[in-house]
Protein backbone atom coordinates (compact mmCIF):
# COMPACT_ATOMS: atom_id res chain seq x y z
CA UNK A 1 0.00 0.00 0.00
CA UNK A 2 1.21 3.41 -1.02
CA UNK A 3 0.74 5.12 2.66
CA UNK A 4 2.79 1.91 3.94
CA UNK A 5 5.58 2.31 1.32
CA UNK A 6 5.20 6.50 3.09
CA UNK A 7 5.61 5.29 6.72
CA UNK A 8 8.97 3.01 5.62
CA UNK A 9 10.61 5.48 3.99
CA UNK A 10 9.51 8.15 7.11
CA UNK A 11 11.11 5.87 9.10
CA UNK A 12 14.43 5.14 7.07
CA UNK A 13 15.22 9.00 6.34
CA UNK A 14 14.55 10.04 9.86
CA UNK A 15 17.24 11.92 10.92
CA UNK A 16 18.73 13.42 14.55
CA UNK A 17 20.60 17.07 14.72
CA UNK A 18 23.91 16.15 16.69
CA UNK A 19 26.41 18.51 17.72
CA UNK A 20 29.20 16.87 18.68
CA UNK A 21 31.98 18.18 20.99
CA UNK A 22 35.49 17.29 22.29
CA UNK A 23 35.74 16.35 25.34
CA UNK A 24 37.77 18.75 27.60
CA UNK A 25 39.96 16.67 28.97
CA UNK A 26 41.41 15.24 25.62
CA UNK A 27 44.95 17.29 24.65
CA UNK A 28 44.52 19.09 21.44
CA UNK A 29 47.13 21.45 19.64
CA UNK A 30 44.33 24.59 19.20
CA UNK A 31 40.62 24.78 20.09
CA UNK A 32 38.20 22.19 18.51
CA UNK A 33 35.22 23.45 16.62
CA UNK A 34 31.99 21.34 17.20
CA UNK A 35 30.46 19.66 15.06
CA UNK A 36 27.61 19.21 13.32
CA UNK A 37 25.85 16.27 11.51
CA UNK A 38 22.03 14.95 10.68
CA UNK A 39 22.57 11.40 11.82
CA UNK A 40 20.40 8.90 10.46
CA UNK A 41 18.48 7.47 12.94
CA UNK A 42 18.20 3.68 11.41
CA UNK A 43 22.58 3.93 11.16
CA UNK A 44 25.00 2.85 13.75
CA UNK A 45 26.78 5.88 15.80
CA UNK A 46 30.33 4.33 14.61
CA UNK A 47 29.21 3.92 10.67
CA UNK A 48 28.03 7.56 10.26
CA UNK A 49 30.78 9.66 11.76
CA UNK A 50 34.07 9.22 9.69
CA UNK A 51 33.47 12.63 9.02
CA UNK A 52 33.44 13.72 12.85
CA UNK A 53 36.49 11.38 13.22
CA UNK A 54 38.50 13.51 10.61
CA UNK A 55 37.09 17.20 11.97
CA UNK A 56 39.12 16.35 15.66
CA UNK A 57 41.80 14.44 14.40
CA UNK A 58 43.12 17.79 12.91
CA UNK A 59 43.72 19.51 16.28
CA UNK A 60 45.29 16.06 17.89
CA UNK A 61 48.56 14.96 18.06
CA UNK A 62 48.36 11.44 16.71
CA UNK A 63 50.16 9.70 19.77
CA UNK A 64 47.01 11.23 21.81
CA UNK A 65 44.44 9.54 19.90
CA UNK A 66 43.01 6.39 20.67
CA UNK A 67 39.73 4.44 19.95
CA UNK A 68 36.68 7.26 19.22
CA UNK A 69 33.76 6.65 21.68
CA UNK A 70 30.64 8.76 22.56
CA UNK A 71 29.24 10.05 25.17
CA UNK A 72 25.96 11.72 26.31
CA UNK A 73 25.74 13.52 29.45
CA UNK A 74 27.96 10.86 31.19
CA UNK A 75 26.23 7.64 29.37
CA UNK A 76 28.99 6.33 27.42
CA UNK A 77 26.40 5.55 24.25
CA UNK A 78 26.84 2.04 22.85
CA UNK A 79 27.79 2.08 19.09
CA UNK A 80 25.38 -1.31 18.60
CA UNK A 81 22.40 0.33 19.63
CA UNK A 82 20.34 2.16 16.74
CA UNK A 83 21.10 5.82 17.03
CA UNK A 84 17.28 6.41 17.52
CA UNK A 85 17.30 4.07 19.75
CA UNK A 86 20.28 5.77 21.99
CA UNK A 87 18.33 8.90 21.34
CA UNK A 88 14.70 8.17 22.28
CA UNK A 89 16.40 6.22 25.55
CA UNK A 90 18.82 8.93 26.48
CA UNK A 91 18.08 12.31 25.19
CA UNK A 92 14.10 12.24 23.66
CA UNK A 93 13.12 14.69 26.14
CA UNK A 94 16.11 17.39 25.55
CA UNK A 95 16.50 20.69 23.64
CA UNK A 96 17.97 19.70 19.84
CA UNK A 97 20.47 19.38 18.42
CA UNK A 98 21.73 16.70 20.36
CA UNK A 99 24.94 17.25 22.38
CA UNK A 100 27.52 14.50 22.40
CA UNK A 101 30.42 14.48 23.78
CA UNK A 102 33.91 12.98 21.45
CA UNK A 103 36.37 10.77 23.22
CA UNK A 104 39.77 9.99 22.35
CA UNK A 105 41.16 7.97 25.25
CA UNK A 106 39.58 6.00 28.31
CA UNK A 107 37.71 3.94 26.55
CA UNK A 108 34.89 2.63 28.77
CA UNK A 109 35.67 -1.16 27.96
CA UNK A 110 32.97 -2.32 30.80
CA UNK A 111 30.08 -0.44 28.80
CA UNK A 112 30.97 -0.17 25.03
CA UNK A 113 31.94 -3.04 22.44
CA UNK A 114 35.42 -2.26 20.54
CA UNK A 115 34.88 -1.14 17.02
CA UNK A 116 37.92 -0.80 15.25
CA UNK A 117 36.23 -1.44 11.47
CA UNK A 118 33.49 -1.42 9.70
CA UNK A 119 33.48 -4.64 9.11
CA UNK A 120 32.39 -5.17 13.18
CA UNK A 121 29.46 -3.08 12.39
CA UNK A 122 28.71 -5.26 9.19
CA UNK A 123 29.21 -8.41 11.05
CA UNK A 124 26.78 -7.43 14.22
CA UNK A 125 24.27 -6.10 11.56
CA UNK A 126 24.27 -9.33 9.58
CA UNK A 127 24.22 -11.28 12.57
CA UNK A 128 21.24 -9.39 14.07
CA UNK A 129 19.19 -9.91 10.51
CA UNK A 130 20.25 -13.64 10.98
CA UNK A 131 18.85 -13.98 14.80
CA UNK A 132 15.73 -11.45 13.20
CA UNK A 133 14.84 -13.99 10.20
CA UNK A 134 15.13 -17.08 13.01
CA UNK A 135 12.21 -15.76 14.86
CA UNK A 136 10.08 -15.00 11.96
CA UNK A 137 10.58 -17.39 9.42
CA UNK A 138 13.28 -19.99 10.95
CA UNK A 139 16.10 -18.57 9.26
CA UNK A 140 14.78 -19.60 5.72
CA UNK A 141 14.58 -16.89 4.06
CA UNK A 142 18.45 -15.64 5.13
CA UNK A 143 19.29 -18.85 4.35
CA UNK A 144 17.95 -19.06 1.18
CA UNK A 145 19.57 -15.79 0.07
CA UNK A 146 22.84 -15.53 -1.73
CA UNK A 147 25.82 -13.48 -0.39
CA UNK A 148 25.54 -10.83 -2.80
CA UNK A 149 21.96 -10.16 -0.89
CA UNK A 150 23.50 -10.01 2.42
CA UNK A 151 25.87 -7.47 1.03
CA UNK A 152 22.66 -5.49 -0.46
CA UNK A 153 21.41 -5.01 2.51
CA UNK A 154 24.74 -4.08 4.33
CA UNK A 155 25.58 -1.60 1.34
CA UNK A 156 21.94 -0.43 1.61
CA UNK A 157 22.42 0.54 5.20
CA UNK A 158 26.32 1.83 4.99
CA UNK A 159 25.54 4.15 1.64
CA UNK A 160 21.71 5.34 3.23
CA UNK A 161 20.27 3.85 -0.19
CA UNK A 162 16.76 3.04 0.81
CA UNK A 163 15.79 1.39 -2.78
CA UNK A 164 18.97 -0.73 -2.32
CA UNK A 165 18.17 -2.14 0.95
CA UNK A 166 14.21 -2.42 0.65
CA UNK A 167 14.64 -4.20 -2.81
CA UNK A 168 16.13 -7.17 -0.57
CA UNK A 169 14.42 -6.37 2.92
CA UNK A 170 10.85 -6.81 1.46
CA UNK A 171 11.96 -10.49 1.34
CA UNK A 172 12.40 -11.16 4.93
CA UNK A 173 9.12 -9.32 5.46
CA UNK A 174 7.06 -11.63 3.63
CA UNK A 175 4.90 -13.90 5.38
CA UNK A 176 2.09 -17.19 4.54
CA UNK A 177 -1.18 -15.50 4.10
CA UNK A 178 -2.74 -18.24 6.11
CA UNK A 179 -0.66 -17.66 8.84
CA UNK A 180 -1.43 -14.26 9.23
CA UNK A 181 2.11 -13.01 10.30
CA UNK A 182 5.58 -14.12 11.82
CA UNK A 183 5.98 -17.51 13.33
CA UNK A 184 7.31 -14.83 16.58
CA UNK A 185 7.89 -11.08 16.27
CA UNK A 186 11.66 -9.93 16.87
CA UNK A 187 11.33 -7.22 19.28
CA UNK A 188 13.29 -5.47 21.85
CA UNK A 189 12.31 -3.72 24.86
CA UNK A 190 14.75 -1.29 26.12
CA UNK A 191 14.49 0.86 29.71
CA UNK A 192 16.28 3.40 31.63
CA UNK A 193 16.02 2.69 34.92
CA UNK A 194 17.19 -0.78 34.77
CA UNK A 195 20.23 -2.66 34.26
CA UNK A 196 19.28 -5.09 32.40
CA UNK A 197 19.92 -4.16 28.98
CA UNK A 198 16.72 -5.04 27.46
CA UNK A 199 14.06 -7.81 27.42
CA UNK A 200 13.62 -10.15 24.40
CA UNK A 201 11.41 -13.30 24.30
CA UNK A 202 9.32 -15.12 22.28
CA UNK A 203 6.08 -13.85 21.32
CA UNK A 204 3.64 -14.45 18.28
CA UNK A 205 1.63 -11.76 16.44
CA UNK A 206 -1.78 -14.09 16.52
CA UNK A 207 -3.31 -15.41 19.60
CA UNK A 208 -4.33 -19.18 19.84
CA UNK A 209 -7.62 -18.00 18.67
CA UNK A 210 -6.48 -16.47 15.90
CA UNK A 211 -7.08 -13.02 16.84
CA UNK A 212 -4.92 -10.23 15.97
CA UNK A 213 -2.26 -8.97 18.80
CA UNK A 214 -1.28 -5.74 19.39
CA UNK A 215 1.27 -3.41 21.24
CA UNK A 216 -1.09 -3.24 24.46
CA UNK A 217 -0.79 -7.07 24.19
CA UNK A 218 3.02 -7.72 23.90
CA UNK A 219 3.60 -4.45 26.87
CA UNK A 220 0.97 -6.28 29.17
CA UNK A 221 2.73 -9.78 28.98
CA UNK A 222 6.51 -7.83 28.61
CA UNK A 223 5.93 -4.45 30.93
CA UNK A 224 2.86 -4.06 32.40
CA UNK A 225 4.18 -1.17 34.41
CA UNK A 226 4.53 0.49 31.11
CA UNK A 227 0.61 0.57 30.73
CA UNK A 228 -1.18 3.23 32.07
CA UNK A 229 -4.31 1.99 33.57
CA UNK A 230 -8.12 4.15 33.55
CA UNK A 231 -7.26 7.44 35.97
CA UNK A 232 -4.00 6.68 36.23
CA UNK A 233 -1.30 9.18 35.53
CA UNK A 234 0.73 8.24 32.60
CA UNK A 235 4.13 7.40 33.93
CA UNK A 236 6.06 5.93 31.11
CA UNK A 237 5.87 6.64 27.21
CA UNK A 238 6.30 3.60 25.12
CA UNK A 239 8.33 5.04 22.10
CA UNK A 240 9.21 3.67 18.35
CA UNK A 241 11.53 5.73 16.16
CA UNK A 242 10.31 9.00 18.08
CA UNK A 243 6.72 8.26 18.31
CA UNK A 244 4.26 7.25 20.90
CA UNK A 245 2.12 4.10 18.74
CA UNK A 246 -1.29 3.51 20.04
CA UNK A 247 -1.39 0.24 22.39
CA UNK A 248 -3.87 -0.89 19.60
CA UNK A 249 -1.14 -1.12 16.99
CA UNK A 250 -1.26 -4.59 15.38
CA UNK A 251 1.90 -5.78 16.41
CA UNK A 252 2.66 -7.62 13.04
CA UNK A 253 2.51 -4.26 11.18
CA UNK A 254 4.36 -2.56 13.64
CA UNK A 255 7.23 -5.02 13.04
CA UNK A 256 6.89 -4.97 9.03
CA UNK A 257 7.07 -1.20 9.22
CA UNK A 258 8.74 0.29 12.34
CA UNK A 259 11.31 -2.42 12.19
CA UNK A 260 15.00 -1.17 12.20
CA UNK A 261 17.38 -2.44 9.04
CA UNK A 262 18.55 -5.37 11.84
CA UNK A 263 14.75 -6.36 11.40
CA UNK A 264 14.17 -6.00 15.07
CA UNK A 265 11.16 -3.93 16.49
CA UNK A 266 13.15 -1.69 19.12
CA UNK A 267 10.85 -0.45 21.81
CA UNK A 268 11.92 2.38 24.32
CA UNK A 269 10.50 2.75 27.69
CA UNK A 270 11.20 6.02 28.86
CA UNK A 271 9.29 7.59 32.24
CA UNK A 272 7.02 10.45 31.15
CA UNK A 273 8.57 14.10 31.66
CA UNK A 274 8.09 16.53 34.77
CA UNK A 275 7.66 19.35 33.37
CA UNK B 1 -7.61 4.18 7.09
CA UNK B 2 -6.95 2.66 10.48
CA UNK B 3 -6.90 5.24 13.47
CA UNK B 4 -3.77 3.57 14.70
CA UNK B 5 -1.87 3.63 11.03
CA UNK B 6 -2.97 7.23 10.62
CA UNK B 7 -1.72 8.17 14.04
CA UNK B 8 1.80 6.35 13.32
CA UNK B 9 1.91 8.67 9.83
CA UNK B 10 1.20 11.99 11.97
CA UNK B 11 3.29 10.67 14.95
CA UNK B 12 6.39 10.32 12.13
CA UNK B 13 5.38 13.27 10.35
CA UNK B 14 5.70 15.30 13.54
CA UNK B 15 8.53 13.84 14.32
CA UNK B 16 10.13 15.16 11.22
CA UNK B 17 8.71 18.85 11.68
CA UNK B 18 10.29 18.67 15.19
CA UNK B 19 13.98 16.95 14.91
CA UNK B 20 14.57 17.26 11.20
CA UNK B 21 12.88 19.82 8.87
CA UNK B 22 14.05 22.89 10.99
CA UNK B 23 17.72 21.55 10.95
CA UNK B 24 18.23 19.86 7.28
CA UNK B 25 18.34 23.39 5.39
CA UNK B 26 21.35 24.73 7.79
CA UNK B 27 23.09 21.71 8.50
CA UNK B 28 22.81 21.04 4.62
CA UNK B 29 24.39 24.38 3.89
CA UNK B 30 27.49 24.34 6.76
CA UNK B 31 27.98 20.76 5.20
CA UNK B 32 28.45 22.18 1.55
CA UNK B 33 30.70 25.36 2.94
CA UNK B 34 32.57 22.96 5.12
CA UNK B 35 33.18 21.23 2.00
CA UNK B 36 34.33 24.52 -0.21
CA UNK B 37 36.21 25.47 2.65
CA UNK B 38 37.92 22.18 2.09
CA UNK B 39 38.97 22.75 -1.71
CA UNK B 40 39.93 26.32 -0.63
CA UNK B 41 42.70 25.80 1.41
CA UNK B 42 43.79 23.14 -0.55
CA UNK B 43 44.40 25.40 -3.11
CA UNK B 44 45.90 27.60 -1.04
CA UNK B 45 48.11 24.58 0.14
CA UNK B 46 49.29 24.05 -3.40
CA UNK B 47 49.84 27.62 -3.89
CA UNK B 48 52.00 28.05 -1.22
CA UNK B 49 53.83 25.29 -2.13
CA UNK B 50 54.47 26.34 -5.30
CA UNK B 51 55.94 29.73 -4.52
CA UNK B 52 58.29 28.03 -2.08
CA UNK B 53 60.04 25.91 -4.85
CA UNK B 54 60.27 29.50 -6.64
CA UNK B 55 57.81 28.91 -9.31
CA UNK B 56 56.20 31.30 -11.59
CA UNK B 57 53.83 33.32 -10.00
CA UNK B 58 50.48 33.53 -10.84
CA UNK B 59 47.87 36.08 -11.12
CA UNK B 60 45.25 36.93 -9.88
CA UNK B 61 42.56 35.61 -12.52
CA UNK B 62 44.47 32.21 -12.76
CA UNK B 63 43.69 31.89 -9.39
CA UNK B 64 40.65 32.44 -9.38
CA UNK B 65 40.15 30.08 -12.68
CA UNK B 66 41.63 27.49 -10.84
CA UNK B 67 39.46 27.67 -8.02
CA UNK B 68 36.59 27.63 -10.27
CA UNK B 69 37.66 24.86 -11.80
CA UNK B 70 37.90 22.89 -8.49
CA UNK B 71 34.85 23.75 -7.57
CA UNK B 72 33.87 22.24 -10.91
CA UNK B 73 35.47 18.95 -10.66
CA UNK B 74 33.92 18.42 -7.01
CA UNK B 75 30.55 19.45 -8.76
CA UNK B 76 31.12 16.97 -11.86
CA UNK B 77 32.15 14.54 -9.27
CA UNK B 78 28.90 14.93 -7.27
CA UNK B 79 26.73 15.07 -10.08
CA UNK B 80 28.17 11.71 -11.68
CA UNK B 81 28.05 9.82 -8.29
CA UNK B 82 24.39 11.23 -8.22
CA UNK B 83 23.94 9.63 -12.10
CA UNK B 84 25.66 6.48 -10.66
CA UNK B 85 23.25 6.28 -7.68
CA UNK B 86 20.51 6.85 -10.30
CA UNK B 87 21.41 4.28 -12.34
CA UNK B 88 21.55 1.78 -9.57
CA UNK B 89 18.76 2.77 -8.40
CA UNK B 90 16.94 2.45 -11.86
CA UNK B 91 17.90 -1.39 -12.03
CA UNK B 92 17.04 -1.64 -9.01
CA UNK B 93 13.45 -0.53 -9.93
CA UNK B 94 13.43 -2.38 -12.88
CA UNK B 95 14.37 -5.48 -11.02
CA UNK B 96 11.82 -4.49 -8.77
CA UNK B 97 9.01 -4.16 -11.50
CA UNK B 98 10.07 -8.07 -12.60
CA UNK B 99 9.39 -8.88 -9.08
CA UNK B 100 5.61 -7.22 -9.27
CA UNK B 101 4.84 -8.24 -12.71
CA UNK B 102 5.49 -11.94 -11.63
CA UNK B 103 3.57 -11.65 -8.41
CA UNK B 104 0.57 -10.31 -10.55
CA UNK B 105 0.73 -12.95 -13.06
CA UNK B 106 1.19 -15.25 -9.82
CA UNK B 107 -1.96 -13.57 -8.67
CA UNK B 108 -4.02 -13.75 -11.77
CA UNK B 109 -2.87 -17.93 -11.91
CA UNK B 110 -5.09 -17.72 -8.33
CA UNK B 111 -7.67 -15.68 -9.70
CA UNK B 112 -8.06 -17.78 -12.67
CA UNK B 113 -8.26 -20.97 -10.22
CA UNK B 114 -10.47 -19.52 -7.36
CA UNK B 115 -12.81 -18.66 -10.45
CA UNK B 116 -13.04 -22.27 -11.74
CA UNK B 117 -13.28 -23.34 -7.64
CA UNK B 118 -15.68 -20.40 -7.65
CA UNK B 119 -18.12 -22.17 -10.97
CA UNK B 120 -17.61 -25.39 -9.66
CA UNK B 121 -19.06 -24.13 -6.42
CA UNK B 122 -22.02 -22.44 -8.13
CA UNK B 123 -22.80 -25.29 -10.09
CA UNK B 124 -22.51 -28.00 -6.81
CA UNK B 125 -25.06 -25.00 -5.55
CA UNK B 126 -26.90 -24.92 -8.23
CA UNK B 127 -27.45 -28.78 -7.76
CA UNK B 128 -28.17 -28.49 -4.09
CA UNK B 129 -30.89 -26.04 -4.84
CA UNK B 130 -32.90 -28.39 -7.69
CA UNK B 131 -32.44 -31.36 -4.97
CA UNK B 132 -33.58 -28.74 -1.80
CA UNK B 133 -36.79 -27.67 -4.01
CA UNK B 134 -37.60 -31.19 -5.15
CA UNK B 135 -37.29 -32.54 -1.51
CA UNK B 136 -39.45 -29.21 -0.19
CA UNK B 137 -41.96 -30.27 -2.89
CA UNK B 138 -41.92 -34.16 -1.82
CA UNK B 139 -42.46 -32.90 2.40
CA UNK B 140 -45.54 -30.54 1.47
CA UNK B 141 -47.02 -33.71 -0.28
CA UNK B 142 -45.93 -36.29 2.15
CA UNK B 143 -47.88 -33.34 5.10
CA UNK B 144 -50.89 -33.34 2.51
CA UNK B 145 -50.78 -37.26 3.13
CA UNK B 146 -49.77 -36.95 6.18
CA UNK B 147 -53.10 -34.44 7.33
CA UNK B 148 -55.00 -37.02 5.24
CA UNK B 149 -54.23 -39.94 7.13
CA UNK B 150 -54.33 -38.15 10.70
CA UNK B 151 -57.98 -37.23 10.07
CA UNK B 152 -58.75 -40.48 9.08
CA UNK B 153 -57.13 -41.52 12.33
CA UNK B 154 -59.33 -39.45 14.00
CA UNK B 155 -62.18 -40.71 13.11
CA UNK B 156 -61.31 -44.19 13.48
CA UNK B 157 -60.29 -43.37 16.68
CA UNK B 158 -63.86 -41.53 17.42
CA UNK B 159 -65.76 -44.96 15.75
CA UNK B 160 -64.07 -46.73 17.84
CA UNK B 161 -64.54 -44.90 21.19
CA UNK B 162 -68.49 -45.27 20.12
CA UNK B 163 -67.75 -48.82 19.64
CA UNK B 164 -66.39 -49.57 22.85
CA UNK B 165 -69.01 -47.29 24.35
CA UNK B 166 -71.48 -49.04 23.33
CA UNK B 167 -69.95 -52.83 23.87
CA UNK B 168 -69.65 -51.18 27.94
CA UNK B 169 -73.24 -50.73 27.70
CA UNK B 170 -74.11 -54.04 26.23
CA UNK B 171 -71.89 -55.52 28.91
CA UNK B 172 -73.78 -53.73 31.73
CA UNK B 173 -76.64 -54.75 30.78
CA UNK B 174 -75.88 -58.21 30.27
CA UNK B 175 -74.09 -58.11 34.11
CA UNK B 176 -77.91 -56.07 34.91
CA UNK B 177 -79.49 -59.23 33.53
CA UNK B 178 -77.23 -62.05 35.05
CA UNK B 179 -77.99 -60.23 38.17
CA UNK B 180 -81.20 -60.54 38.09
CA UNK B 181 -81.15 -64.11 36.79
CA UNK B 182 -78.83 -64.64 40.07
CA UNK B 183 -81.27 -62.73 42.69
CA UNK B 184 -84.07 -65.23 41.51
CA UNK B 185 -81.85 -68.24 41.61
CA UNK B 186 -81.09 -67.19 45.17
CA UNK B 187 -84.37 -66.28 46.32
CA UNK B 188 -85.27 -69.54 44.83
CA UNK B 189 -82.88 -71.65 46.80
CA UNK B 190 -83.75 -69.67 49.34
CA UNK B 191 -87.74 -70.64 48.97
CA UNK B 192 -86.55 -74.21 47.99
CA UNK B 193 -84.71 -74.51 51.00
CA UNK B 194 -87.14 -73.19 53.53
CA UNK B 195 -89.72 -75.40 51.85
CA UNK B 196 -87.45 -78.45 52.24
CA UNK B 197 -86.88 -77.25 55.76
CA UNK B 198 -91.01 -77.04 56.30
CA UNK B 199 -91.07 -80.60 54.67
CA UNK B 200 -88.88 -82.54 56.99
CA UNK B 201 -90.39 -80.98 60.07
CA UNK B 202 -93.72 -82.03 58.57
CA UNK B 203 -92.32 -85.60 57.69
CA UNK B 204 -90.78 -85.45 61.57
CA UNK B 205 -94.30 -84.97 63.28
CA UNK B 206 -95.76 -87.20 61.02
CA UNK B 207 -93.31 -90.00 61.43
CA UNK B 208 -93.35 -90.05 65.28
CA UNK B 209 -96.44 -91.81 66.23
CA UNK B 210 -95.76 -94.13 63.07
CA UNK B 211 -92.76 -94.88 64.40
CA UNK B 212 -93.62 -96.16 67.64
CA UNK B 213 -95.95 -98.31 65.83
CA UNK B 214 -94.69 -99.61 62.98
CA UNK B 215 -91.71 -98.61 61.81
CA UNK B 216 -91.58 -99.58 58.42
CA UNK B 217 -95.05 -97.81 57.49
CA UNK B 218 -93.83 -94.38 58.63
CA UNK B 219 -90.71 -94.17 56.42
CA UNK B 220 -90.73 -91.85 53.54
CA UNK B 221 -89.45 -93.03 50.59
CA UNK B 222 -86.26 -91.76 49.60
CA UNK B 223 -87.04 -90.66 46.10
CA UNK B 224 -88.81 -87.93 47.12
CA UNK B 225 -86.12 -86.13 49.21
CA UNK B 226 -83.39 -87.38 46.89
CA UNK B 227 -85.91 -85.61 44.43
CA UNK B 228 -85.79 -82.76 46.11
CA UNK B 229 -82.06 -82.43 46.33
CA UNK B 230 -81.32 -83.24 43.14
CA UNK B 231 -83.36 -80.84 42.40
CA UNK B 232 -81.24 -77.76 44.11
CA UNK B 233 -77.69 -79.05 43.00
CA UNK B 234 -78.68 -78.13 39.87
CA UNK B 235 -79.83 -74.84 40.46
CA UNK B 236 -76.85 -74.59 42.07
CA UNK B 237 -75.33 -75.79 39.60
CA UNK B 238 -76.19 -73.26 36.75
CA UNK B 239 -76.36 -70.29 39.08
CA UNK B 240 -72.56 -69.87 40.25
CA UNK B 241 -70.98 -69.64 37.09
CA UNK B 242 -72.89 -67.12 35.87
CA UNK B 243 -72.68 -64.84 39.36
CA UNK B 244 -69.33 -64.54 38.27
CA UNK B 245 -68.39 -60.91 36.54
CA UNK B 246 -67.68 -61.41 32.77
Amino acid sequence: MADDKDVLRDVWFGRIPTCFTLNQDEVTEREAEPYYLLLPRVSYLTLVTDKVKKHFLKVMRSEDVEEMWFEYEGTPLKWHYPIGVLFDLHASNTVLPWNITVHFKSFPDQDLLHCPSNSIIEAHFMSSIKEADALKHKSQVVNDMQKKDHKQLWMGLQNDKFDQFWAMNRKLMEYPTEEGGFRYIPFRIYQTMSDRPFIQKLFRPVSPEGNTLTLGDLLKEMYPTAITNDGEQKRYQVVIHGIEPLLETPLQWLSEHLSHPDNFLHICVIPTPTD
Amino acid sequence: METWKSHVRAGLQQRDHREKLPFVGVFTSLSQLEEMFEIRKQILEDQSKSLDRGGVEVGKNTRLLQLQLRESEHLEEKLSQTVSDLTSVLYLKEAELQYWQSRVSQYRQEALSLAKGSNTLKATLSEIEFTAESQSKELAALRIENKRLHEALTQVWTEKERLVQRWMEEKKEEADRLNKYNDTQERWQHLAKQLKKHFQREMVKECVPIVTSSMSTTETPPSVIQGINNTTDVHQRHSKPSLEPT
